[in-house]
């Protein structure tokens, strides 16, 4: 097992004088958000949040605006108190921590992106990307060889001397990703970076973060409103709904076992095609009457994408081999179901 | 996506579409409660025309006026139909028992009267014979005047019953008015009743009929009967300010205003003597700024001062300002005026810079706790509404007379802007940015001095640059209480109408707040355009 880096457990935010009250009603009586509301005048934020990030993990917590995702991700880095739970952050209980050493923690370890950039507009673009660095106390000739080389990384050599007003949106966000990882941080904690962004530029910035978060193994929190980005970019994917976690998983458990009718909905729309693996919709071989001579070969791991362009050849169907040995066969009837979602 | 198709509307040509007049006629009803179903049938009408003007009459708005749209909650109409139907009324008094011809006719009297006085005087001189024509004349001349009185007072009589008839018309055309508006008036509250339902009053509520009517009756006898008796009771014309003394304190000679302004000035002197020692470091330490300015403008020689003064204008504002501002300390100082300008200068300069001072970090703390700001506010208001003129007196009475005092009153008047726009801009320092800086792990005095005061900086500059022009317009005011500079100047010639000094002591005043404006707008722009 590789070392847990965040570990959330039992966490709880309730907005409100009477949170007390209501996180008891709440685990009584199951009463929902609106009626906690007229209750107790009390909102809840998250309710009994717990999951744990392994390193170099991209942890995607997904869900719609008022879901919590914000409130829980500023819980990491203790933006926000939590009403009750703890969370652990390289073994260290993040709520005990005191100003000094939270701070501490935050400059040394964590590194965050915002939806709205939030780079301050005084200063130039290596002064931006350098500030983690400047809170820390780096002189100035260190800050300025790190945040230029931060620069480097999000390929934008030559912009340093700019203020942030005269970079586009997508290069604002990249200075933003920048900043985050000037200092070397072991977290990245990312908050719809770029949900407001325009389609293009966003898809453009998925591949290049998932490149970069991949080369230099960071453990990443990464909210989002979009399931498609959650599963281009998720190694695991959270969904919250009213605050609460209704599903964790790889974006392949996501897809094809929903676990209710809110996450069901939501898997509808999204392309099967390179989520779908070769092992999850494969029959066994003697179920396959009749000859298997000259059928296309493909690993067990092999994508709908993959096992399509093999199948469109031959009449035969596809056999599906694991470490060499063939231990099952999809069949066109299947394969077409796949791409729909493996509906019988 | 399918469900939703299916309970949407099936499709009418708007022609074909019925209104729902039971569903409106209910709703009418609920609002208007006690005659639902008239209104319900005028609203009808109301809605069913498209004309301009109202078609329906309602007899019971047009006979009760005033108190029938008080009734039914329509308090605009109330207090407009209220004043127009007393024009009304006071027009029908007059020319009831009001009598337009009495002042004419005492007059004639009075005149006849001294018409035969003098006819006696004749009489008496014929007797001692002297010559009476003098006399005789004289009479007949008044005894013509009082004719003319007389027919003067039979013409305004005749008018009374004009009056009267113009009186009744006018009330009727109101009551027209009325009548023919009220339905449509009503209809307009239920619309927004619809709306709102909780603050738009609806049905006829007998708390309002009772409330009209005794608005009523205050308001309209006592009008109508001032208007129209020739000489109204005397205790309608002023308040009776010493009777109601005379109750409270049981004496003829003090009222209420002596005794409070006599006890308000024992508790004055008592507190100024008490605090002598606090408003006397506070005297010397506004001097100790005062004198430290007035030494660098006054004390360093002229054209040293001069120099830098045009060099700061043409580096802060451009060489248009530059040479304006030479032009302007050329006619300074070729009148006389040099060192007293300078001496206004280092008044407005120690103000300012005192606002700034103490502005600037009680502004910024205000930003950051709204609490702080809603308890200051008043106190800013009031600092900016309250006359120069009226806090003048306790600054004479706590800290004296001369240049410091002057320069506290202008720092009453010019430190809001500062404080505020400070405040103002540190609020709006966008929220993300600042959580931004302490996800990265900044410290409150981090954060302030990183985000906060960068990014609210234009603000605070605006707020400098307004609290320099509030210390400006106090130059003269502050010669009042003994401040010195040229707002002396124009004090000494007000008070002798000496026009010549007073012009030219003027516009030196203008040109010394011109430079400087010019100095600090031009520095702010170019801070801008940064």
């Amino acid at each position: 097992m590789t070392e847990t880096v965040v570990k959330v457990s039992n966490v709880w935010k309730v907005f409100g004088e009477r949170s007390a009250e209501a996180i008891k009603a709440i685990m009584d009586e199951g009463i929902g958000k609106p009626q906690v509301l007229e209750r107790y005048g009390c909102v809840v934020g998250v309710q009994d949040a717990t999951f744990e990030v392994p390193r170099g993990e991209i942890f995607c917590i997904m869900g719609l605006s008022g879901s919590g995702k914000s409130t829980l991700v500023r819980h990491i880095n203790r933006l926000i108190e939590p009403t009750s739970g703890t969370i652990e952050l390289l073994g260290r209980d993040v709520s005990k921590l005191n100003q000094k050493d939270l701070r501490a923690m935050r400059a040394n370890h964590i590194g965050m992106v915002f939806q709205h950039m939030a780079l301050m507009p005084h200063r130039s673009v290596r002064d931006n990307v350098a500030y983690p660095l400047e809170i820390r106390g780096v002189n100035k000739s260190k800050r300025w060889a790190v945040s230029d080389h931060a620069l480097q990384l999000v390929d934008l050599v030559g912009y340093e001397d700019r203020l942030p007003k005269e970079l586009s949106g997508g290069m604002q966000q990249r200075v933003g990703i920048a900043r985050a990882l000037a200092s070397d941080p072991e977290v990245l904690l990312m908050d719809e970076p770029f949900s407001a962004l325009d389609p293009l530029i966003r898809m453009q910035l998925q591949d290049q973060f998932k490149a970069l978060v991949a080369e230099l193994k960071k453990t990443t929190l990464f909210i989002t409103h979009d399931l498609d980005e959650a599963i281009r970019i998720g190694h695991r994917i959270a969904i919250m709904k009213d605050g609460i976690i209704v599903q964790i998983g790889t974006p392949e458990d996501i897809v094809m076992n929903p676990s209710d009718d809110y996450v069901r909905e939501f898997v509808q729309g999204i392309s099967k095609l390179k989520l779908v693996k070769a092992h999850s919709i494969l029959e066994p071989l003697e179920s396959y009457e009749g000859s298997l001579d000259g059928a296309p070969r493909a690993d067990e791991g092999a994508d709908l994408d993959q096992l399509i362009n093999h199948a469109v050849g031959t009449d035969l169907p596809v056999v599906i081999t694991s470490d060499g040995r063939d231990i099952g066969v999809v069949t066109k009837p299947r394969l077409l179901r796949g791409i729909q979602g493996g509906k019988e | 996506m399918a469900e939703n198709q299916e309970s949407a509307a099936t499709v009418v040509a708007a022609s074909d579409i019925e209104v729902d007049h039971a569903g409106l006629d209910a709703s009418i009803n609920e609002f208007a409660g006690p005659g639902g179903d008239y209104y319900s049938k005028n609203f009808q009408r109301i809605h069913s025309s498209t004309g301009f003007l109202p078609n329906t009459f309602n007899w019971v708005a047009a006979i009760l006026g005033p108190v029938w749209a008080a009734a039914r909650g329509i308090w605009g109409m109330f207090w407009g139909f209220l004043i127009l139907e007393m024009i009304a009324w006071v027009q029908i008094g007059r020319g009831w028992w009001g009598d337009p011809g009495a002042s004419f006719f005492e007059r004639a009297e009075k005149q006849r009267e001294r018409a035969a006085e003098f006819l006696q005087r004749a009489e008496a001189a014929r007797l001692e014979g002297a010559d009476p024509a003098r006399f005789e004349k004289l009479a007949e001349n008044i005894n013509n005047a009082a004719e003319k009185s007389e027919a003067l007072g039979a013409a305004a009589s005749s008018e009374a019953f004009a009056i009267l008839l113009g009186g009744i018309l006018t009330l009727l055309a109101f009551k027209a008015v009325q009548g023919f508006y009220a339905n449509s008036i009503y209809e307009k509250q239920y619309s927004s009743w619809r709306v709102d339902h909780k603050s738009v009053e609806s049905g006829r509520k007998l708390k309002n009929i009772i409330l009209s009517v005794v608005l009523v009756i205050l308001i309209a006898p006592l009008t109508v009967y001032k208007f129209t008796v020739d000489s109204p009771l005397e205790v309608l014309n002023a308040f009776p300010e010493r009777q109601v003394s005379a109750i409270f304190l049981d004496s003829d000679k003090a009222t209420l205003f002596t005794e409070l302004a006599g006890w308000l000035e024992q508790k004055i002197d008592a507190a100024a003597i008490a605090g002598a020692g606090g408003f006397d470091s506070i005297t010397a330490g506004v001097r100790s700024v005062l004198d430290a300015l007035s030494l660098a403008l006054i004390g360093t020689p002229w054209p040293v001062v001069m120099l830098v003064i045009c060099v700061v204008a043409w580096r802060a504002a451009g060489p248009r300002v530059a040479i304006f501002t030479a032009a302007s300390l050329a006619y300074i100082a070729l009148l006389g005026y040099w060192e007293i300008s300078m001496e206004t200068v280092a008044l407005v300069g120690a103000a300012v810079f005192i606002c700034v001072v103490i502005g600037i970090p009680l502004g910024i703390w205000f930003g950051k706790s709204r609490r702080a700001y809603n308890a200051a506010e008043p106190v800013l208001d009031l600092m900016q509404t309250l006359p120069a003129f009226v806090y003048l007196i306790p600054i004479i009475a706590f800290f004296g007379t001369g240049n410091p005092p002057g320069i506290l009153a202008t720092i009453i008047f010019g430190m809001p802007p500062v404080i505020r726009l400070t405040s103002l801009g540190v609020r709006g320092v966008p929220e993300p940015i600042k959580e931004a800086a302490v996800a990265f792990g900044a410290s409150r005095f981090q954060l302030l001095r990183d985000v906060e005061v960068p990014l609210a900086l234009p603000s605070i500059m605006t707020g400098v640059n307004q609290t320099i022009l509030m210390c400006l317009s106090m130059v003269v005011i502050i010669s009042l209480i003994g401040g010195g500079g040229l707002g002396k100047v124009i004090l000494e010639a007000l008070q002798y109408a000496a026009k010549g000094p007073g012009l030219l002591g003027g516009f030196a005043i203008l040109f010394v707040a011109m430079v400087i404006d010019r100095i600090v707008q031009g520095a702010f722009r170019r801070e801008d355009q940064k």
